[in-house]
Parts: C-alpha cells; sequence; structure tokens
C-alpha cells in the first residue's frame, strides 16, 4: 500500500518499503540488507553486476535492468539475477590466435564463436540488454566478417544479460569484444605513437630527473 | 547551507554573459579556507605503527589503528593453497599484475573482494595521459605532473610513469583496447588529445568518455581467458600472513560464497585493492566503486609498511549534486575539457575551470559557503552548463559526452536544455603506501599499486594520471614479482607480526574491540567480526542438530 512519498515492492520475495525516487539497490540496503554481492559502480551504470528481472504492477512483461539505475515503485517485483557459473566460458581464444591471419578473420570467428552464425532473430539479447544495443545486428554482422559490428558493441558493459538470454549459447557479448579486440590489436598503428615509441627506444628522449621546474 | 534558488539561479544563467572569470592570485589561501584536507579537526595523528606522528583524517585513522577480527584459532584447519604469487583486487592495477606473472610462466592467483572488474577502474571517464604528441614529451609529463602534485611526489616514480607511458598504451593496444583517433578513417590517424586540467599540452587519450568501460573489458576478457591465472571472485584478503622475521608470506582470504577461510602461501603478494572513497571522508559523498574501502592500506599498515601524503585527498570537482539518488557520481572532467563553464546562482562563471582539481573543487566550496550556490530540495551546488557547450558544438553531448547524456537520462534531465548541479565529491586518495619503482613496499615480498599506493601524484592527482598509473605499476610489479619469486612458499606462516601490533595498540591506549579492515561500507549492513562469530556459531548448531537426531 502507498503510503507518504513511500512504496511498497518485493525484492527476492521480500516486502520492503522504500522512498519515492531511491533506486531499487539503495532501497535494498536501505531495509537493512546485508549487500556483498551483486553491485560495483553503485549508480553510473557501467559495471553490470546489479542485474535484476522487473516486474511492474499489472503488467505481465518481464523486463532485464540495472537495480542501480532503476527507480523504486508501487508494486514493482524484482529478483535479483546472481552471476554466470564459472563453467560458463565456452568462447576462449588466445590473443596471439590473430598474428598474421588477418585474412581468416571470418574462419577465426567461426572456429571460435561457431554458434554465431546459428542465430535464429529472436531478439532475446536485445529485449535483454540493459543499454538497449543492437546486439542481434551485431552478431549478425560478426558472423558474416563484417568487423563494423565492433561499433555496435562500444557502449557493452558486459552485462552478460544477452548470453544468459540466447537459446543458441552464442555469449554475444563476448562475440562484441572478440571483435573489437581483435580489430584494435591488428589495425591500430596511430602515427603519433609510433613516432614516440620509436623516439624513447632509439634513446633520443628521456627524462632529466633534476631538470629545473618553473 | 543555502544558496540561490534554483529557478531564479536558472533565470540568471540564461541572462549570464559569461565574462571570464576574475584572476586567481592567491590559491594558497584558497585551499586553506575552502578544501577539505585543510579543515581543523578532520584528521588526527596516528599512534601506532610505521607512521607514528603523521596526521591523517580521523575516519582512516581508526581503521590503521583497528584490530584484526581473526585469530590463530579462526584459522584452524583452514584450507592451504600455494602459489608463487598472491594478487589480490581485480581493477586495472591487479589484471595487470597478474597479467605479467602469467606472461611470465608463475603461478598466481588473483583473489578479489566482489567480482572481476568491479572497481575503480570501471568507473574512470576522462581518459589516460601519455605524452605522445609533437608538442609533447615524457620531460613535460612529468614536469607538469610534479608540479600539479605540489612538488611533493617522488621523482623516480613520475619519472618512471611519464617514461613508460607510451609503452603503457601499446601494451593496451595489444590487448585490445581502441582510443579515439583525430581521423576515424585512417589507421594510423594520430589519437585524439585533451588537455587534462593543470597541463600544459594536450596529453589525454581516450575512448569517447568511458575509457575505463573500454579498459575494463578488454583487460577482464584477457585474464579471464588465461587459463594460468585461477580467479577467486568474493573473495576478500582480510589479513596478510607474516614469518617471525616479519616477512609478508601470503594473506588470508575470506571465501563470502562458503562462509571459509583459506590460507594462500605465496612467495610474493600484490596488493591492488583501490582507494578510501567508500568511507566517505568529512561526510563527503563519494564517486567511487562500492569496495573502495582501505582495506588493502590497512593491512599492508599494520603489517609493517611506511606510507606517505596519506592526509592527502582528491575532492573531485564536479560530483552530481543534484537528484539525491545519483548524489557523488562523477561527471568526468571530459565537460570541462571541452569546454564546460562552471556557473554559480548568481549567473556568473567564478574560476578558470581548467584550472587543477584542487582549486576549482574549493572554489566551487567557497561559492557554496559564501551563498552564491544553487539550491535545490535542500541539495546546494553550482552549474555546469552543459546546455551552452552544447550550444557551442552541436552534437558534442552525443559524440563525445556519451556517459554525460547517460547521466542526463538518469536523472531525467534534458542537458540539451538543462545545467546539471554539481559539487565536489570524494574522489582520490592521493597518497598511500611507500613503493618503488617496482612497486615493492617497505615490507619484503609485499607490492601495492594502483590507487593504495603513494608518491606518483604528490599532493595533487592530474586528470589521466591514475589509469596510466595502474597499468604501469600494475605490470612493473607483475613482472618484478615474477622475476624474483621462489616457487617453495616460505615453511613457516602465521599471523606473527599480530603479537607485535596488538601489544603496540594495548600500550599506546587505542582500542583493541575496533576491526579492520571493514571491506563494505557502512551501508552495506555487514559486520566482519559478526559474520565470524555467526559462521562459529552456525557450525556449531548444525553439529548440535546432528547429534539430537
Amino acid at each position: 500500500m502507498k503510503e507518504n512519498n513511500c512504496v511498497s515492492l518485493v525484492v527476492n520475495g521480500k516486502q520492503l518499503k522504500a522512498d519515492e525516487g531511491c533506486s531499487i539497490l539503495e532501497a535494498v540496503m536501505k531495509s537493512g540488507e546485508t549487500v556483498t554481492d551483486n553491485i560495483g559502480c553503485s549508480g553510473q551504470g557501467v559495471c553490470g553486476s546489479c542485474r535484476v528481472l522487473v516486474r511492474r504492477q499489472d503488467e505481465k512483461k518481464i523486463i532485464s535492468t540495472l537495480a542501480c539505475e532503476t527507480k523504486v515503485e508501487e508494486g514493482l517485483q524484482v529478483s535479483f539475477l546472481d552471476h554466470l557459473p564459472v563453467n560458463h566460458r565456452q568462447h576462449v581464444y588466445k590473443t596471439n590466435d590473430w598474428e598474421g591471419k588477418s585474412w581468416n578473420i571470418l574462419q577465426r570467428i567461426n572456429e571460435v564463436f561457431p554458434e554465431a552464425k546459428h542465430c535464429r532473430h529472436c531478439g532475446g539479447c536485445d529485449n535483454a540488454c540493459p543499454k538497449h544495443l543492437e546486439v542481434q545486428k551485431g552478431v549478425n554482422m560478426a558472423a558474416e566478417g563484417d568487423l563494423n559490428a565492433a561499433a555496435i558493441f562500444n557502449e557493452c558493459i558486459m552485462c552478460n544479460l544477452c548470453t544468459i538470454a540466447c537459446p543458441e549459447m552464442i555469449s554475444p557479448n563476448h562475440l562484441g569484444t572478440y571483435v573489437r579486440r581483435l580489430t584494435t590489436a591488428m589495425t591500430l598503428r596511430p602515427s603519433d605513437l609510433l613516432r614516440r615509441l620509436h623516439q624513447i627506444d632509439s634513446g633520443e628522449m628521456t627524462i632529466d630527473l633534476d631538470a629545473e621546474i618553473k | 547551507m543555502a544558496g540561490i534558488a534554483y529557478e531564479q539561479a536558472l533565470a540568471n544563467l540564461r541572462k549570464s554573459d559569461y565574462a571570464s572569470p576574475p584572476e586567481l592570485t592567491d590559491k594558497q589561501s584558497l585551499l586553506k579556507k575552502y578544501h577539505p584536507d585543510y579543515q581543523e579537526g578532520s584528521t588526527q595523528k596516528l599512534v601506532v605503527g610505521a607512521n607514528k606522528g603523521d596526521a591523517c583524517p580521523t575516519t582512516l585513522a581508526k581503521l590503521l589503528q583497528s584490530n584484526a577480527p581473526i585469530t590463530d584459532a579462526d584459522l584452524a584447519g583452514a584450507l592451504v593453497i600455494n602459489t608463487e604469487v598472491l594478487v589480490v583486487g581485480a581493477g586495472g592495477a591487479g589484471c595487470a599484475a597478474a597479467l605479467e606473472v602469467s606472461a611470465a610462466g608463475r603461478k598466481v592467483i588473483l583473489a578479489t573482494k566482489l567480482r572481476i572488474g568491479d572497481s575503480n577502474t570501471v568507473m574512470a571517464e576522462g581518459g589516460i595521459q601519455a605524452a605522445v604528441g609533437e608538442d609533447d614529451s615524457p620531460q613535460t609529463h612529468y614536469t607538469d605532473t610534479l608540479k600539479a602534485g605540489h612538488l611533493c611526489a617522488d621523482k623516480k616514480l613520475v619519472a618512471q610513469l611519464a617514461i613508460s607511458a607510451p609503452k603503457t598504451i601499446r601494451w593496451l593496444i595489444e590487448q585490445g583496447m581502441s582510443f579515439d583517433r583525430e581521423d576515424t578513417s585512417s589507421l594510423s590517424s594520430k589519437l585524439l588529445r585533451k588537455k587534462p586540467g593543470g597541463a600544459t599540452r594536450a596529453r589525454i587519450l581516450s575512448f569517447k568518455d568511458y575509457t575505463g568501460v573500454e579498459m575494463m573489458r578488454v583487460l577482464r576478457e584477457a585474464v579471464e581467458l588465461d587459463e594460468r591465472i585461477i580467479v577467486w571472485n568474493r573473495c576478500p584478503l582480510v589479513e596478510l600472513l607474516s614469518d617471525e622475521d616479519g616477512n609478508c608470506v601470503g594473506g588470508v582470504v575470506y571465501d563470502l560464497s562458503t562462509h571459509r577461510f583459506m590460507l594462500v602461501r605465496a612467495s610474493k603478494v600484490i596488493l591492488a585493492t583501490g582507494g578510501t572513497g567508500r568511507l566517505h571522508l568529512n561526510n563527503f559523498p563519494t564517486s567511487n566503486h562500492y569496495g573502495a574501502t582501505a582495506d588493502g592500506m590497512v593491512l599492508a599498515y599494520r603489517i609493517g609498511a611506511k606510507l606517505r601524503e596519506i592526509d592527502s585527498y582528491q575532492y573531485h570537482p564536479t560530483g552530481v549534486a543534484w537528484p539525491s539518488f545519483r548524489l557523488g557520481g562523477l561527471i568526468s572532467e571530459a565537460a570541462r575539457s571541452a569546454g564546460a563553464y562552471l556557473v554559480n546562482g548568481e549567473g556568473k562563471r567564478f574560476i578558470d575551470e581548467l584550472l587543477p582539481r584542487d582549486i576549482v573543487s574549493s572554489a566551487i566550496l567557497r561559492e557554496c559557503a559564501e551563498g552564491r550556490g544553487v539550491e535545490r530540495e535542500g541539495k546546494v551546488g553550482v552549474f555546469l552548463d552543459v546546455p551552452d557547450l552544447e550550444r557551442r558544438n552541436p552534437g558534442i553531448l552525443k559524440d563525445r559526452l556519451v556517459s554525460l547524456s547517460h547521466l542526463g537520462k538518469q536523472c531525467d534531465i534534458d542537458l540539451t536544455k538543462e545545467p546539471v548541479m554539481v559539487r565536489p565529491t570524494l574522489h582520490y586518495q592521493n597518497g598511500g603506501v611507500v613503493i618503488d619503482e617496482n612497486g615493492m613496499t617497505t615490507v619484503p615480498n609485499l607490492y601495492c599499486v594502483g590507487e593504495m599506493s603513494g608518491g606518483i601524484h604528490g599532493r595533487n592527482r592530474m586528470m589521466g594520471n591514475a589509469l596510466q598509473e595502474i597499468i604501469t605499476f600494475g605490470r612493473r610489479a607483475g613482472e618484478h614479482a615474477a622475476l624474483t619469486a621462489n616457487q617453495y612458499p616460505a615453511p613457516k606462516v602465521g599471523l606473527f607480526h599480530l603479537y607485535n601490533w596488538q601489544r603496540e595498540l594495548i600500550l599506546s591506549n587505542v582500542p583493541t574491540d575496533v576491526y579492520g579492515p571493514i571491506l563494505f561500507p557502512e551501508y552495506g549492513n555487514f559486520d566482519f567480526h559478526k559474520e565470524i562469530s555467526l559462521r562459529t556459531r552456525t557450525k556449531h548448531s548444525v553439529k548440535s542438530n546432528n547429534d539430537s537426531h
């Protein structure tokens, strides 16, 4: 029941009261619960730790979001999601796999993420993403060897919600990170950095600890 | 504290001519009068340990002089695990260290209190310093850093930072971290550079305004995919292990999932547990991650490590001042660096926005204290005029200040029309554990890197030097520890240092029933000392239940 600027919600099966305007995460802490997990940046929305499933009052739809940036509402039902089991990783690679193989990128992607081309276009990943990225589009592009997929995952916070949602076990966020890492490591060669590294390596540039400071 | 009502302040802002702020003639007296570090009564002198006689904030002093919550009896029957190197803390510094230990072929355990990557690194927005510009040099980076830190940093450490910085960027690119370029269509384009407050050259390299997200997701992936690194999530360090000579020989880790202790015997220990923001010194809000409770520093001090500049903290000028649910949250210096003005409730600019952070923060606190701040629902701050920045640089919010745009959405503020209210927020611990160029402390076998270490920033840190520091020194400590580690752990490990410590506490009349580290902030409702007693009781009650059957 709603009281003065106060709402009731259910978190992990437990009824809580909270001040309007506070986030789900704040509500949990203020209720006296011990918080040692599912927490990180506490509001900035960048660490992906406080993943929750949320159902609004009188709505059937369940959405996935971050508890630190979602405000409490009357009748909200919230379930925190546990982290993935330790052995969830299916897609293993080494960064030196990339060396000298830039013409085999498509093959490499398919070897490490063989499921990527099986995407069912169910949209589960898009719905799960709390940052509203075009995850499915990114997966499809990567599966075709289109490295522009990297940009789609620019704002990915690696919360793993798309990985949980994917029925084909594609791990879209890890695929996105793979493509991002690979393209950068193989192609980014800024001319100013190259020059400066050369100047330092050749001894042309050093530091004088005793130089006068004006 | 009162200020000019929000609506009135907004009207004043709209009439503003944005005239240049008055020139600051006396920096020292501004700092003395308004910077929280200088406030009378906020600090106390330590009476035990290697820094006896030095002052530090009262809240921190209590923890530095705290007692260990565990005794030998708690560790009876604990799992004992051997490794060559133990790294504690899985932010940028810890991950960089672990990757280097692994690259050298040594056994490494990476233990972290929350989850790998949950750290201040992921929250860093502005960027990372490295002198790559034609008009710039490592020498200039060195000089700027020393000057911004009020000339009291360790010159050797600063020189190491500046000369290593370009190589650090190369290493990050090799790991797959991306950086903004001047010309996005060219792969060999120069890196996009921004000017940090207090610097003489544009030296900040970045990825949008979420550089930390980009850095941390790459490092996290690199660590998780490295089969030689054993990662323990939810495993805070609760005490270091020592031998009879006072050497560090490992650590006691508590597994929060299984409620049990693990004794890690290690030849080298690298602490990378971060800073102190969540202690809310001087009752300030903080931009810091939930785990920033000074754990590593408390434990390093207890085993005998020397600290420096522990009375010097950075209050970032632009923390969110309203609404309250985002209070203290960071607005990156990237906004001011791009040209956003700070405007008081009277609609006037009052300080050169790109002066060093301690000065800009003090100036904001002065405006608030003298009634020229902006007041909204009891919160007082000044305006960061984002709409004006957007007017002068159309599209900048969408293209370059993505995190700031996101903040606007969180707070229901249309940043193209409405300014955001800011006030200094506790951001960074300038000092910390004394280290050498390899991250080694004064305690044998113990390394400290990242925010918990001291000497690199002097009494004020420049934007972008933190991300540079964690990678440069994280890697160096990892390399050095791997090179010098002994594959056979010390034969005798224990809590030998605690006996002397407790004797010292009693002789100095320091209460022995204050326990540390606290591991989580007060509002996390966690008390480790209670957790242990609960654990003991649970064990007994399970036993008696079994007995009754």
